[in-house]
């Protein structure tokens, strides 16, 4: 079958149960709780000094690291269901050249994760810019920092998805492969920069913050090469581990 | 006309040798049971035939190519393996969807496929909320999404009513009928009698007994004879394999009733009884995989299996 009609069919899965709404549902929480933060929070002195400057607004807005979390949370979830349900049978089955199919599942969260980051940056946009209209200060973010800001998001969700798919396929059961993803972006980043120093701007927050144009550490290619390293190492386990194992 | 053939198949994990050289064929045209004790290899011997598990040696291929070469395997195999290969809160019609999407199957034959399964009523319901029986439809309605010429089913009537088991036997028959290949896995042994063309057993990964299942009905021979210990010896180096029965009876496989009357005559042994037998299948089965004594005793079947497939292949 065509590579194309594996995506489709992988798509179709993930949009015919309830996971990517229940992703959606979190990013709008998400995007209410900024909106909230801007409308009615106050810093240490009681002003709003976190909302006064353009480069204050785009930190606040930022959510590629998040988008990144929530993802690989997702990828994993959808990857290692397909094990748990043992719907990687029928998969097999209609694929049995499992590489081909793994690409089209990896492809399909690719897509389905940088939606949902894009959607849930664009809904923290709005929110924040629809809550700045209570405060004294407008949306000051220019129009190009905003599409890095939309792009950099939409990177991190299809990282992330694709990151977590890896490590889903690697464990095939989603409470250890959730645990997984907050090992590799919770535990593992921090302690790596703790024991190397020169590891702290190559860890996904330090990246995206290069991506989104919040910091300055490394070059902008050099965090997209790291980042999409970040995704790619697990997915090639992946790949490796389903081509090599037997569906019992 | 699409053979399957297993051949010297041999499949272990860590230590245990789930499949031991397995050999055989499945032919086209007909319905051939595969029969077995659990844990005997029969789903493991599918996963192979299907790509699913990797034989360490021999190989599996359905009319001379391997499952994975298959130019559109969904078209050309139909697979009930797994009695709950869903996800729960999918419904049955986007299960099938995404079967037929991968495989490039028109979708107009969802919805063929579900009446004839008899679940079009509940096809947009989620799975989670379907009966055995249903999942099982469902199951079958994926196997026949392809409009295939092969079907290998592990267990297709578990949960089914007897109105869905009735369907299936008439199903299969049709489908063997046309020229299709059909090979079903099963427990049901009174369905198997009434299913199956031939059959093929296997007891801890080997082959005990295949062929046509009439032919291996009336392969047995009761004899009864006041020196059963002399005659199983004799009987034994002649090539039979020979078991004690029930009422102290022996029944003998391999050897012509004509042969034993000879042999019996020439060492100067007393026959009292010499009949062939007309054994149900549960019988043979228990005859065939040493199960009745495994149950009874509470131990593994002890039944040496290699000398049952000599006797067969005689």
């Amino acid at each position: 079958m065509t590579s194309l009609a594996l995506v489709r069919a992988e798509i179709r899965k993930l949009t015919t149960t309830k996971l990517p709404w229940a992703f959606l549902a979190v990013l709008l929480m998400i995007a209410a709780l900024d909106a909230a933060v801007v409308a009615f929070g106050t810093d240490m002195g009681g002003s709003k000094a976190f909302i006064a400057t353009p480069t204050d607004q785009k930190s606040l807005m930022a959510f590629a690291f998040n988008a990144m979390i929530g993802t690989a949370l997702f990828g994993a979830t959808a990857a290692a269901r397909e094990y748990g349900h043992a719907t990687v049978v029928p998969t097999f089955l209609t694929t049995p050249r499992r590489h081909r199919a793994v690409l089209a599942q990896l492809t399909s969260v690719l897509a389905a994760g940088a939606t949902l980051a894009l959607i849930g940056q664009a809904l923290v946009v709005t929110g924040v810019a629809v809550a700045l209209r209570s405060t004294q200060y407008g949306f000051m973010v220019p129009a190009p920092d905003l599409i890095q800001l939309l792009a950099a998001t939409t990177l991190a969700g299809g990282v992330g998805a694709v990151m977590g798919a890896g490590l889903g396929a690697v464990i095939r059961n989603i409470g250890g492969a959730v645990t997984s993803v907050v090992l590799v972006l919770f535990v593992l980043p921090p302690l790596a920069a703790q024991l190397l120093t020169e590891a702290a701007p190559w860890i996904p927050t330090s990246l995206f913050a290069v991506i989104s144009g919040t910091s300055r550490d490394v070059r902008l290619w050099a965090a997209l090469i790291a980042v999409a390293a970040w995704a790619l190492v697990p997915a090639g386990a992946g790949l490796v581990a389903v081509q090599r194992r037997d569906v019992v | 006309m699409l053979p399957l053939n297993i051949d010297h198949v041999t499949k272990h994990y860590g230590k245990d040798v789930v499949v031991d050289d397995l050999t055989f064929t499945v032919a086209p045209g007909r319905v051939t049971c595969f029969l077995g004790p659990n844990g005997a290899g029969k789903s493991t011997t599918m996963k192979i035939l299907l790509d699913l598990a990797k034989a360490d040696h021999g190989h599996a291929t359905i009319g001379g190519t391997r499952y994975r070469d298959l130019r559109n395997p969904a078209r050309a195999v139909g697979v009930v393996l797994e009695p709950n290969a869903f996800h729960p809160a999918r419904s049955g019609r986007n299960h099938l969807r995404i079967i037929a999407e991968g495989a490039g199957i028109d979708p107009d034959r969802i919805t063929r496929v579900l009446d004839a399964v008899g679940l079009a009523h509940a096809a947009d319901r989620h799975v989670g909320d379907y009966s055995l029986g249903m999942r099982q439809r469902l199951g079958l309605a994926a196997a026949l999404l392809g409009d295939p010429p092969v079907l290998v089913l592990d267990e297709p009537g578990n949960g089914l009513d007897p109105q869905g088991i009735r369907w299936l036997r008439g199903l299969l028959r049709d489908r063997a009928a046309a020229g299709g290949t059909v090979f079903v896995s099963s427990h049901l042994l009174a369905e198997v009698e009434q299913l199956a063309d031939d059959v093929v057993v296997i007891n801890q990964g080997q082959l005990v007994a295949s062929g046509e299942l009439a032919s291996l009905q009336r392969a047995g021979i009761t004899v009864r004879t006041p020196a059963p210990d002399e005659l199983t010896q004799i009987l034994q180096l002649a090539g039979a394999t020979v078991h004690a029965g029930r009422d102290g009876e022996l029944v003998v496989r391999g050897l012509p009733i004509d042969k034993i009357g000879d042999r019996a005559q020439a060492a100067g042994i007393t026959l009292h009884e010499l009949t062939p037998m007309a054994g149900s299948l549960e019988e043979l089965f228990l005859d065939w995989t040493g199960t009745e004594e495994a149950t009874a005793g509470g131990a593994p079947a002890a039944k040496d299996a290699h000398t049952d497939r000599e006797a067969v292949l005689l």
